[in-house]
């Protein structure tokens, strides 16, 4: 009897010390996440607040590029077990504290509660480990904050990187196949759409860049410059 | 504007299929179904319709039309490719991509298309028992696709900044290069094939081969993933398998109706990575040799950044526009690249805002990559439990290492001699930024070690080889199985070697070689 109650004692003390470390003490995650759990959201900004400073070049810092939001996009679109494996390396991270401690006070605790200074230290660690593993890790992880920030429209289009606005070429391949998820009676062209042609017009290397990109660089660096 | 009749466009329709229409499960007949849509299947599938066979072709991917295509690169992949584009190598750690969808590798890649030299044939010709595997007898087929698709070199005018300076640090070097031959017509130079071309220019299978099965009276079902051949004595019987939503990655889920098609043949041409998967999952097919699945080879891929003084405007130009064939007998292949920044980046070192000064230098950087003949590094491809995704194990051999190190270092001289202020190698364990000639010797010194070298593997080969013994591989001359009497393999795992160049080119010439030999037994 007594044994059991120790051992159902010691399984709540784990359990509450689980949660504690896992999930208790994070603001709220930000509106519109699938995905992403408040705790993996404040590790995603706790990333990218040092990966991207403000006033590192770019339009928009890693904070002002809403990382938690791409990031969750993405993962929405990826097969089961490459979401697992994604959502499992920001845990990783989250707590490798736990092995290797930050040196400021309290430096066991999680990434996202460190200070600004000891997260990029941490980082840096990480990224030059003698144990390999340890170096896959961070790029793995590097990966991940990267092609979301610089996938960011303003970003690419602050370094005239978005793509071209381009008039979309209707070839035969429109006129047999419906978008993806339609039925082929809602395909919309006909043979008179067809604008396809042996030779066409090259784009000017300044020329006009997409309309969408252009849109959102333009709100969301106002955005980010108030 | 197509001066050419459309009245075909109509009927053709009511030959497709898509997974919004699939309501119930079905069985079909046809003279030859045809597995996987890619180069190689669609180019079978077109001969074979053409020469009055009644064909169905089954694809897993959805058709993309042009308004499907996704700008983002990172989402992009998640559509098209495999495993969201996050499949890796096992043994030495190696990102490769294949695609899922109508066209397959031929929607997203860059268009090169290059004929393999004497040199190749030769060594396959004498190691593998082959007779009619070489230029003579695969030329006819190589002008054949050529004159449909249009092949020709990639004009100055779209070559951008970016592909002409690899051509001037070529001239400076006295190394000769040339434009490279693509499947385009009317390229606009927007650098972004590999999301898919918005032009429409990029003759990809979708608009090219696919379009010309079903107008010669081919049925195409899209979104249907196959998952066993069906078999009875020596003779295959056809095809079963399951309807599957586009982009759940072959979780066959929901509307999941099971269909069957029996055929008088069947041509797998499901991809190097698929094809012999399926095969294992069909209770061993054809593998009395003991090679499906085996011998799995790369063409590894390396790349450098080399950052200019002056913009180089990287956007524009086509997205592989310039090669150097040079090195091919040293066992390497020269090409510039492009793809979407995002990816391009990944490579880059640094933390913080020295990561965030490197992407701003990418408005001045250019990208030159080698592709190298890895003959000796070789690997298998197996079936995971319950699923049709491949494991995939490779190692990379000491002596491509070597190769790869050269190949770095002659492309760090071609950037110098181009002009390049610094190059980044993207190579871990050297420094970051090299910014001269004889700093760039640490490139072909055994400070680059295999678990350094960042690389890339989307040429794929070999998994079903075509050997003239039946002992020792899965194909003969005609792609037709040796133990079977009518199943057919028509990928690039039907290579015996690594091409040594791009292989979507000598894919569809030994798929169109076989169609035709194919077609003459039914
Ligand atoms: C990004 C990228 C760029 C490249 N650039 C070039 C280039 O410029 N030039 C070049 O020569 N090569 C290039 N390649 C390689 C080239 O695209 C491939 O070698 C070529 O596509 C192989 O053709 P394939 O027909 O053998 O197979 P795939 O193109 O892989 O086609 C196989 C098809 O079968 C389908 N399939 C698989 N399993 C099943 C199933 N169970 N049921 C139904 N359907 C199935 C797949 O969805 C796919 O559509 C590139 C590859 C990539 C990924
Ligand atoms: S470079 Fe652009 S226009 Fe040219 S084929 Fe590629 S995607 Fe199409």
């Amino acid at each position: 009897m007594l044994t059991g109650l120790i051992i159902v004692g010691l399984l709540m003390a784990a359990g509450f010390a689980l949660h504690r470390r896992g999930y208790a003490g994070y603001a709220p995650a930000p509106a519109g996440l699938a995905i992403l759990h408040r705790g993996e959201a404040a590790f995603v900004d706790a990333v990218a607040e040092v990966l991207f400073p403000a006033g590192g070049g770019l339009a928009l810092s890693g904070i002002d590029a809403q990382l938690p939001h791409s990031i969750d996009r993405h993962l929405v679109a990826l097969p089961w077990r490459q979401r697992a494996q994604i959502r499992l390396l920001l845990g990783a991270v989250e707590h490798i504290t736990l092995v290797l401690p930050s040196e400021e006070p309290g430096g066991r605790g999680r990434f996202s509660s460190l200070s600004a200074a000891s997260r990029i230290a941490l980082l840096d660690r990480l990224s030059r480990h003698r144990f390999g593993l340890l170096r896959l890790l961070m790029t793995a992880l590097r990966s991940v904050f990267v092609l979301g920030y610089l996938g960011h429209p303003a970003n690419l289009h602050g370094l005239s990187l978005a793509p071209f606005e381009i008039e979309l070429g209707v070839s035969e391949a429109e006129l047999l196949f419906p978008r993806v998820g339609g039925l082929v009676s809602s395909i919309a062209f006909g043979p008179e759409d067809l604008n396809v042609a042996e030779y066409r017009e090259p784009l000017r290397p300044d020329g006009e860049r997409h309309r969408a990109y252009a849109r959102t660089a333009a709100t969301q660096t106002g955005r980010a410059k108030r | 504007m197509s001066a050419l009749s459309t009245d075909w466009i109509e009927p053709a329709r009511d030959r497709v299929r898509v997974f919004a229409q699939y309501d119930h499960a079905f069985e079909e007949k046809a003279d030859v179904v045809v597995v996987g849509s890619g180069p190689s299947g669609a180019v079978a599938a077109f001969e074979l319709a053409a020469a009055g066979h009644d064909v169905i072709l089954l694809e897993e991917g959805p058709p993309f039309t042009v308004r499907d295509f996704e700008l983002d690169g990172n989402l992009s992949m998640t559509r098209t490719m495999r495993e969201g584009g996050l499949r890796m190598t096992r043994g030495t750690t190696m990102p490769t991509m294949q695609a899922v969808a109508l066209g397959g590798g031929s929607l997203v890649n860059s268009a090169i298309c290059v004929r393999p030299p004497d040199s190749v044939f030769d060594r396959w010709a004498t190691r593998y028992d082959l007779e009619r595997t070489d230029r003579a007898h695969l030329d006819p087929h190589f002008d054949a696709i050529a004159d449909f698709l249009g092949i020709a070199p990639t004009p100055e005018e779209v070559q951008g900044p970016r592909n002409l300076l690899f051509r001037d640090g070529c001239d400076q070097m006295g190394v000769s290069s040339e434009p490279i031959s693509r499947n385009v017509k009317g390229c606009r130079g927007s650098g972004e094939c590999f999301t898919g071309c918005r032009s429409r220019a990029k003759q990809s299978m979708d608009v090219s081969y696919v379009p010309a099965a079903l107008r010669a009276g081919a049925r195409v079902f899209t979104s249907v993933q196959v998952q066993e051949i069906r078999r009875s004595g020596r003779r295959v019987t056809g095809v079963s398998g399951q309807v599957v939503a586009p982009f759940t990655h072959g979780a066959a889920k929901g509307r999941s109706h099971r269909f069957r098609i029996e055929a008088k043949a069947v041509v797998l041409a499901a991809g190097c990575t698929a094809t012999p998967v399926l095969l294992q999952h069909s209770d061993d097919l054809a593998n009395a040799s003991g090679q499906v699945g085996e011998n799995l080879q790369f063409h590894p891929g390396v790349a450098i950044a080399g950052v200019f003084p002056e913009a180089v405007q990287p956007q524009f130009g086509a997205t592989q526009g310039y090669q150097s064939l040079a090195f091919l007998d040293e066992g390497f292949k020269l090409e510039t690249l492009w793809a979407p920044p995002p990816l391009l980046a990944l490579r880059f070192p640094g933390l913080g805002e020295e990561l965030q000064a490197r992407f701003a230098e990418l408005p001045n950087m250019a990208i030159f990559d080698a592709i190298a003949s890895a003959n000796r590094s070789l690997g298998r491809v197996r079936k995971r439990f319950r699923s049709l995704e491949p494991v995939l194990e490779w190692q990379l051999h000491p002596d491509d290492v070597a190769i790869l190190r050269r190949s770095l270092h002659v492309i760090a001289q071609i950037f110098f001699a181009a002009g390049a202020r610094k190059i980044l190698p993207g190579v871990s364990g050297i420094p970051h930024e090299l910014t001269n000639i004889e700093d760039a010797a640490v490139l072909d010194s055994s400070a680059v070690k295999v678990g350094n070298l960042v690389m890339g593997g989307n040429h794929v080969f070999c998994t079903t080889r075509m050997h003239g013994d039946p002992t020792r591989g899965v194909v003969d001359e005609d792609g037709r199985c040796h133990d079977l009497e009518n199943l057919y393999i028509a990928d690039t795992g039907i290579f015996p070697q690594c091409p040594s160049v791009n292989p979507m080119f000598t894919g569809m010439a030994l798929a169109r070689r076989q169609a035709i030999a194919l077609s003459e037994r039914l």
